[in-house]
């Protein structure tokens, strides 16, 4: 615990150094990189250990004076799993932003952007550890407002302004109407903001209460997990966000939500089979669409963002059929669908991570993002070229990486689901093995599609030079793609070590987890056999063809140009693009999808222009929450000017028409300019104004002074102050 | 497993090595057959791989080691399915229970490096046959996810052998209906995955109505008789999956089990010939509405058994 501690001194310490040497950007930018890189450390330190020995939870309280009593930190399976999470994806992005950022030393503010990616990642370590409502909550805002400011770090572009202004607005809206009232709920249940206390306290509560308390936690920790379709803040965070924020973003600060829910999930009792079904049916829609959106993206980083709604949409999958396992009272799936989850939780952290870090390092060498302009890459940048193509079959869910590793593990629990449970259980199950098929060919497609336009063939553009990879950008995504190839591997090291988790969420002890998954699927040595098989027969194979090609006899001839059916000349404009590729799949599926293409068709036998152009709109953003954002903003309007229309009621003091409007609309209007001043002295008069008031009142209050314990008045001001 | 299952399996692994060419001289038989020719001899596959093998390579100026990685990967893989799939007998070499699931996810790894090293040539054909293979093997996938919960649910295992194994004759009893769509349905995959009519004509002459072969244009040599002989591995592996599944073996000796299993193989092949003859390949925008049909056959068993299953 003390690890702990230590890491998050250091990293707040690195911070504050960080920000005061303004004047120094480099020392600044290097000093916050290390500390980020020693509280990674720290933290894993602390961690592993945990894990390995799946011992009780450690805790620790501080008594420090705070308004709200002291802070406790407590660090159990669940938390250790999510720690080494946040500290391997950590310091493989200080090590890797050390050498992106170089180039903006001198352009943009880069130590305030080391300071807060220290504070981001004090906070997240914070969420994870923290053990009562206040310091959760803290952190989770710490870590909203940090990320708030690196999206932001571009600022001087009017779009990601705008990004930025989106995330925040987005995320808080979720924290206020749904987490807040939340850990409202559980304060008043527990009668204290201790987590240790919930688990207790819930223990005899009704059916609508738990099922109210979960769907409040899904909408609110699946905003910041961007579960479909409260996802739209993601695709547009992500490609504003410098590369390194963004590997952090999806990585690890999206699965804080899930910790959040899972978190939740272990103080709840079982809940009924329908708050699994729904859970599910949210998985499934984030992870089919989720897919299907990212298929259709032109933009490198909005394309991965995409990504992430999907592979939220599988740990979710996890998730469900663990909630079906526990409402059903069947351990198995509890111990397979939970198991795989927090599994596909480091996975993604480490493939996605690597993939944002590889895209980066693109937008480094290119200066674009657009993969419709790059081409031909793997030649000017093999090694980049290698990382991405590894994370991409790690991310499709294909043998021998890391994501095969849970996909498996998952359809374990939803294979096992549609014959152990109950007839509506195993539909949703049958629904989610399809689904995850699905996502598994649509992800294979999206992938070809990004690795095959960016890095194969030719440049589409012979304007755009090409910068070579430095050094430590390869060294910091070296780590997250030997844990790739390492889990998929030996997952016989990685799996048990999630068995500390899942006793958390689900009370499952380790030995009855194994026992448990041991009953659907083989020990996972089996896939290690597997794995090596498929290693050698490539060694074998290779080595034939080299032998066959060294016999004297059968020499290499020389390099020609492709085959173009006797066309001897190509260009690298003549080749297939993003669109066309992406396109007889994004036909396929056009009444989900709904896109628009505009064809400027070559005409007249002497054809000088033609032009396509596809786009898909997000549903959720334009159909849902842009008419429900403006009802909104139409019912402020009217607030503030006193009108049903939205209109103000009194467009200007006109002087001929006066004599229509009536005096009590003469007077409101009055009143309401008269109030609005613009003055903000006159705004903080009025909150004196209303505090004088409130206090007044609850001084008359009879009712107050005939309470005799403090306590549920004291309970009341925790539950709605924070 | 120990070391004289392995020795047992050596002659069956052979066999299985040994088979392929031999149902695509099948295939070309029939064909001949239906339209009152000889067809080229019966050893002819064997001869063209061992032509291919001989020969040296041509690489085009654009490709890179993704190119040359592809053929081998795709092989690799399904060398690998081999292991896990019943063929002969009805074990396999390596069979665990959840191998079903890296059995499908090996031969999306083939197609991913297929399709890689087609869109490393940087050639519009070759991204038009990519574009081609990944739509249509995303589409035939929920057929095949589909046939296998029946399957995991008849059998309670999701061992591939076992799925496929001698229980089944208990389901063809219960849910035959089911089981019936479940064939229809995976024959409908295997003519996708494999590039057969009346998806993908793999005699045709025209790159721009190739799926399959437009993709290997560029490849030559070595590299095109890996593709060649995985093509043929691909066509036995899918092949014996739906043959064990339409026609179970209560448990016979392998004496009896192993030839009769070859009688099928040939049958099959003698199949897809005969449908090869029969009927014209799909216009393109038609084929996903095939593969969509399979997906209904397999959701349709999917229910059949799900109601059945459950009381």
């Amino acid at each position: 615990m003390s690890a702990i501690l230590a890491s998050l001194a250091v990293l707040l310490g690195g911070a504050v150094l960080t920000a005061m040497l303004s004047q120094r950007p480099r020392l600044g930018l290097l000093i916050a990189m290390l500390s980020i890189l020693g509280g990674s450390l720290l933290c894993l330190a602390a961690a592993l250990p945990c894990l390995v020995h799946t011992s009780a939870a450690q805790s620790i309280v501080l008594a420090w004076p705070l308004p709200l009593g002291e802070a406790r930190l407590a660090l159990d399976g669940l938390s250790a799993w999510f720690l080494a999470t946040i500290a391997l994806l950590s310091s493989a992005v200080a090590i890797y932003a050390w050498e992106y950022l170089q180039a903006e030393l001198g352009k943009e503010p880069v130590p305030a952007l080391g300071a807060f990616l220290c504070v981001l990642v004090a906070a997240l370590i914070l969420v994870v550890t923290a053990s009562d409502v206040a310091l959760f909550l803290l952190g989770w805002e710490l870590m909203m407002l940090a990320s708030f400011f690196l999206v932001a770090f571009h600022h001087r572009q009017p779009e990601v302004r705008r990004a930025a202004w989106i995330y925040l607005v987005a995320n808080h809206l979720g924290t206020a109407l749904f987490v807040f009232p939340l850990f409202g709920i559980l304060a008043a249940k527990a009668g204290g903001i201790d987590f240790q206390t919930f688990q207790a306290a819930l223990r005899n509560s009704d059916q609508g209460t738990t099922t109210v308390l979960f769907l409040l936690g899904l909408l609110g920790f699946g905003t910041k997990a961007g579960f479909m379709p409260m996802h739209i803040w993601l695709p547009v965070a992500h490609p504003a966000a410098p590369t390194p924020v963004s590997a952090l973003l999806s990585g690890v600060v999206i699965k804080v939500g899930i910790y959040g829910l899972l978190r939740l999930l272990g103080w709840l009792p079982a809940l009924s089979v329908s708050c699994a079904l729904v859970m599910l049916v949210f998985a499934m829609v984030s992870g089919v669409l989720g897919v299907l959106y990212a298929l259709a993206q032109h933009d490198i980083k909005r394309l991965l963002a995409y990504h992430s709604v999907e592979n939220i949409g599988i740990i979710g999958l996890g998730i469900g059929m663990g909630m079906l396992g526990h409402s059903l009272g069947q351990p198995a799936l509890v111990a397979l669908g939970y198991g795989g989850a927090l599994l596909h939780v480091l996975n993604h952290a480490l493939f996605k991570g690597l993939l944002f870090l590889s895209a980066g390092a693109v937008i480094h060498a290119t200066g674009t993002g657009d993969i419709e302009r790059l081409g031909g890459l793997a030649r000017k940048t093999p090694v980049n070229a290698a990382l991405f193509l590894l994370a991409a079959v790690s991310i499709c869910g294909l043998p021998p990486f890391n994501g095969f590793v849970s996909e498996w593990i998952l359809y374990g629990s939803l294979f096992s689901g549609t014959w152990v449970g109950s007839r509506s259980a195993a539909w949703v199950a049958a629904m989610g093995v399809l689904s995850l098929a699905l996502m598994g060919g649509l992800a294979l497609a999206c992938f070809a599609k990004v690795f095959g336009v960016v890095f194969l063939g030719e440049p589409r553009e012979r304007a755009i030079r090409v910068h070579p990879t430095p050094a430590l950008m390869r060294v910091g995504m070296l780590i997250p793609a030997a844990l790739c190839l390492g889990i998929g591997v030996w997952p016989t090291v990685f799996v048990p070590l999630t068995a500390g988790g899942v006793r958390t969420v689900a009370g499952l002890d380790a030995g009855e987890v194994s026992q448990r998954i041991r009953s659907v699927l083989s020990p996972v040595g089996h896939l290690t056999l597997l794995a090596a098989v498929l290693l050698t027969s490539i060694v074998a194979l290779g080595g034939i063809k080299r032998l066959l090609l060294r016999r004297p006899g059968a020499a290499l001839a020389a390099p020609v140009v492709t085959w173009g059916c006797g066309f001897a000349q190509p260009t690298g404009r003549m080749q297939y693009t993003a669109s066309s590729f992406a396109w007889s799949l994004i036909h396929s599926f056009r009444s989900v999808l709904w896109p628009h293409r505009k064809i400027a068709a070559p005409a007249g036998p002497f054809a000088v222009h033609a032009a396509l152009e596809s786009h898909v709109p997000d549903m959720a953003e334009h159909d849902f929450f842009a008419p429900l954002l403006r009802g909104v903003s139409r019912a402020f309007r009217m607030i503030r000017n006193v009108s049903w229309t939205g209109e103000p009621v009194l467009p200007a003091p006109s002087r001929d028409d006066g004599a229509r409007v009536g005096p009590m609309r003469v007077l409101i209007t009055g009143v309401a300019t008269a109030l609005r001043q613009g003055r903000i002295q006159l705004y903080m008069g009025f909150i004196v104004l209303t505090l004088l008031v409130v206090f007044f009142v609850e001084s008359l209050s009879p009712r107050e002074s005939a309470a005799p314990p403090a306590r549920p008045a004291a309970r009341g001001i925790e539950g709605t102050s924070k | 497993m120990s070391v004289t299952r392995v020795i047992a399996a050596i002659p069956e692994a052979a066999a299985v090595i040994a088979l392929p060419p031999l149902l695509l001289s099948i295939v070309v038989k029939t064909k001949a057959w239906f339209a009152g020719r000889v067809g080229p001899p019966w050893l002819q596959p064997y001869l063209d791989l061992y032509k291919l093998m001989n020969k040296g390579v041509v690489y085009s100026k654009t490709t890179t080691w993704v190119f040359r990685a592809g053929p081998i990967v795709n092989l690799a893989a399904l060398l690998t399915a081999a292991t896990l799939v019943p063929v002969l007998s009805s074990g396999s070499l390596f069979g665990f229970a959840g191998d079903v699931i890296l059995v499908a996810y090996l031969f999306a790894l083939g197609r991913m490096f297929t399709v890689l090293a087609a869109l490393d040539t940087g050639s519009s054909f070759e991204g038009m046959g990519a574009s081609r293979e990944v739509t249509f093997g995303t589409m035939s996938e929920p057929a095949l996810f589909l046939s296998l919960i029946v399957l995991a649910i008849g059998s309670k295992s999701l061992q591939l052998s076992e799925m496929v194994g001698s229980q089944l004759f208990a389901a063809w009893g219960t849910v035959g209906p089911a089981m019936l769509l479940v064939v229809g349905a995976l024959l409908i995959v295997l003519l996708t995955e494999t590039c057969r009519v009346p998806v993908d004509d793999p005699a045709t002459h025209l790159e721009l109505t190739m799926i399959h072969e437009v993709m290997v244009l560029d490849h030559s040599g070595p590299d095109f008789a890996y593709i060649t002989y995985g093509a043929a591995l691909k066509f036995l592996l899918l092949g014996s999956i739906l043959l064990h599944a339409a026609f179970p073996h209560p448990g016979w000796p392998l004496w009896i089990d192993a030839p009769l299993r070859l009688i099928e193989l040939v049958g099959l092949a003698t199949v897809v010939g005969a449908i090869e003859c029969s009927m014209a390949r799909l216009r393109l925008n038609r084929v996903p509405l095939l593969l969509a049909g399979a997906t209904v056959l397999g959701a349709l068993a999917a229910v059949l058994t799900l109601t059945g299953s459950m009381r």
